[in-house]
């Protein structure tokens, strides 16, 4: 990996930017570059050595030995900014096509034809089914993207390997007028140098209360229903991730630490899989937003955009939303983040800023929602409320929205070092190899 | 007849491009199963053989030996073709059979139902069957109607009612369905080559028709259903896409799912590159011992 040269850029202490964003939520302006102090960075955590990180000093935060950003929500990371990024008054380019690298079924078709419409452009969505299947991929450089749809805890690594490009702030205004202040510049992404948000979700339980009579909440955690659904054999859904999965026999064990690295509780938590894997013969997907309306699974661990998205696109003639039920761990359950990045390989990454600009529209976003996805933008102008109280959403799935309150209260699975990554893909191997 | 270099001159691209794409690729399979992966988990091939790591090696060999982590998935993997296979033999051989020698005027209709599948990819045809053989599909509700799925249960070949809930009959099914055209095929094309006059001959020496067929017919179509056998073996050793649309389940993992699972993501990718390598080690002595029993046919039909 080769360094950019320490251009001895001024600095200014990582605490006083985090607390500005804290206090001011978006006093951002400027990304690194245009600021004008001289305090060095030191990266808290080891291994930093006060270079910052990857050789920026502008960088910091805590890091693992191999130099791998480890945000988490008391200890924020400014990513290094490797690269210059697209300056304001470049033209945007036009004709050709605009290459999207994202999950299956996580955007509107009617949004990306307006947005080709709009810019004269082709746009193409390339999909994946796990972000570490899009990590390995990107990394080999055979495929290439303008857009790349990720996670927070994914985005160090991208950053790392150098598969997206810093941001230009000023291309991207709506993010400062229309996001969740928390949002901004959050704490695994100070800045933001690279990622906007996409979507919010929480991760919980959906399953089909006319076949699977069931109440989560009532159980000592809301996972148990999983493992008591032995009437459910074959049609009982796990995540198809591995930090999900083992996080969710975690949680069930009664922690609600996300991001161990302990190997007595990853093991427990595996041998706890296989358990269940035993009882109900679990599907490993990701696709219970088709599955679960069309009752192939009736019960499974998901995501709460799924159950939306689900009601949206793919209820079956006759069926109800109201057989569509969701609940989730409120306190200290996974409720976090998607983000969309500029890949350093884009053709047109000023397109690309105009993209991820036009995605956090209040319209397209709006509009990407209910009409496709399902999964929530966290919108200042979408109030969740008055959807169910129109009726655009139904009301029984009024657990699928996410709220500020929880979004800022909760729980998220986080870069993890090197070495407890492999402790946990290993675990998952083993799982999926039982 | 034209002189043999042309014949050389002519062959020749393919087979470097044969040679240069199986040799680069294989080499580039060796390389990362004896290279190294970064922090990032990249896999970082080491192409000289004298920086080799067999640690991976060493690995995947320890995993797929009995009491390994990959010993069951292994078991697994071999059990379901060696199943799938029993079964080709025994709706493929019939086809061929009837298709190459008693068919007549209708050998064209068999041969053209043959190939129809191949207009539809593979993966397409496996999505059809999910919704198929899902709890509201036809193929379901006409198994029930049929009380198929009972039998099935009374048997102890289906855990429930559900065919797509990681049942391993589903997953051996669907490997016969996917394959038994390639079984067919060639043996098809060596029952339609048998000589006609040896089968003549047996008749005329008082062999009655079973006789002929067990011991002329059926020792004759050996090289056939070798080679048709080879052929569907080599794949479904590899296949993992089939089990993961018709199941998903840990519980009928096989050794590609198993591969593939290792290669996608995660810090083993090498284990899956070296998982690959044992994979076609194994493979090789099916192979080696389809050219030898292919040899001595030969021979023996040479003398």
């Amino acid at each position: 990996m080769t360094n950019p040269p320490d251009r001895g850029i001024s600095r200014r202490s990582l605490l006083r930017r985090a607390g500005a964003v804290a206090l001011g939520g978006a006093a951002v302006a400027g990304v690194a570059g245009c600021e004008n102090t001289t305090t060095p960075v030191p990266a808290s955590g080891a291994g930093g050595g006060g270079k910052g990180l990857l050789g920026d000093p502008t960088a910091g935060g805590p890091v693992d030995a191999a130099g791998i950003p480890l945000a988490r929500r008391d200890y924020p990371v400014t990513l290094p900014k490797i690269g210059d990024s697209v300056s304001s008054s470049a033209k945007v380019e036009r004709g050709g096509e605009l290459r999207i690298y994202n999950y299956a079924d996580y955007l509107d078709p009617g949004v990306i034809k307006a947005f080709g419409k709009l810019h004269d452009v082709r746009v193409t969505v390339t999909t994946f089914e796990t972000l570490d299947e899009a990590f390995s991929k990107l990394s080999t450089g055979g495929l290439e993207f303008d857009v790349i749809f990720s996670t927070p805890d994914q985005l160090s690594r991208l950053v790392g390997r150098q598969l997206v490009q810093p941001l230009n702030l000023e291309l991207v205004p709506n993010l400062q007028t229309n996001v969740w202040p928390e949002t901004i510049s959050p704490f695994y992404d100070i800045g933001p140098r690279y990622s906007v948000p996409y979507v919010v979700y929480t991760t919980g339980v959906g399953w089909r209360n006319d076949i699977v009579k069931v109440n989560p909440n009532a159980l000592p955690t809301v996972w148990d229903a999983l493992w008591d659904a032995r009437g459910q054999r074959g049609k009982v859904q796990l995540l198809n991730d591995p930090r999900e999965a083992i996080g969710m026999a975690i949680m069930r064990s009664g922690s609600v630490d996300l991001n161990t690295e302990d190997q007595k509780t990853i093991d427990a938590a595996v041998a706890q899989l296989e358990k269940l894997d035993q009882d109900v013969r679990v599907k490993v997907s990701i696709s219970a937003y088709e599955q679960l309306p069309a009752g192939r699974i009736t019960i499974g661990q998901m995501w709460s955009g799924d159950m939306l998205n689900a009601v949206i696109s793919y209820l079956p003639k006759g069926t109800p939303a109201s057989v569509l039920s969701y609940a989730y761990q409120e306190v200290g359950g996974p409720v976090f983040n998607d983000v969309i990045t500029v890949a350093s390989a884009a053709r047109k990454p000023v397109l690309a800023h105009q993209f991820l600009n036009y995605m956090l529209n209040p319209k397209v976003a709006y509009d990407n929602f209910v009409n496709f996805v399902g999964y929530q933008p966290p919108q200042n102008s979408i109030d969740a409320a008055s959807l169910f109280k129109d009726g655009v959403l139904p009301a029984n799935l009024r657990s699928a929205i996410v709220t500020r309150e929880a979004y800022a209260n909760g729980n998220a699975y986080l870069t993890l070092t090197a070495e407890g990554q492999r402790r946990w893909d290993r675990g998952w191997a083993k799982f999926r190899t039982s | 007849m034209a002189p043999r270099w042309i014949w050389r001159l002519l062959a020749t691209p393919a087979l470097v491009w044969l040679a240069v794409f199986f040799l680069v690729a294989f080499y580039a399979i060796v390389s990362v199963g004896m290279g190294n992966v970064t922090t990032l988990f990249e896999p970082v091939p080491h192409w000289n053989p004298l920086h080799w790591n067999v640690g991976y090696l060493w690995q995947a060999i320890k995993d797929v030996a009995p009491g390994g982590q990959t010993w069951n998935v292994f078991v697994r993997t071999v059990f379901y073709v060696v199943a799938a296979m029993a079964i080709s033999l025994a709706i493929g051989y019939p086809v061929a059979y009837y298709a190459a020698r008693h068919a007549g005027r209708r050998r064209g209709l068999i041969l053209v139902l043959l190939v129809l599948p191949f207009w539809i990819s593979y993966i397409m045809r496996m999505f059809a069957w999910t919704n198929l053989l899902a709890s509201d599909g036809y193929a379901a509700r006409g198994m029930h109607a049929l009380s198929i799925d009972s039998l099935f249960n009374s048997l102890g070949l289906l855990d429930g009612t559900d065919w797509l809930g990681g049942q391993s009959v589903t997953v051996i099914l669907a490997l016969v369905y996917g394959y038994v055209p390639f079984f067919i095929l060639p043996l098809y094309a060596s029952l339609d080559r048998l000589d006609q006059r040896l089968i003549e001959a047996a008749r005329d020496l008082g062999a009655p028709p079973r006789d002929a067929f067990r011991r002329v017919i059926l020792p004759l179509s050996r090289p056939g259903i070798l080679a048709g056998m080879v052929l569907i073996a080599l794949p479904m050793f590899g296949d993992y896409y089939t089990q993961d649309l018709m199941s998903g389940s840990p519980n009928t993992t096989m050794i590609g799912n198993a591969i593939n699972g290792y290669v996608q993501g995660g810090p083993d990718k090498s284990l899956g590159a070296a998982l690959t390598l044992l994979l076609s080690a194994f493979l090789l002595i099916f192979m080696l011992f389809y050219l030898r029993s292919m040899r001595r046919e030969q021979v023996q039909a040479g003398s």
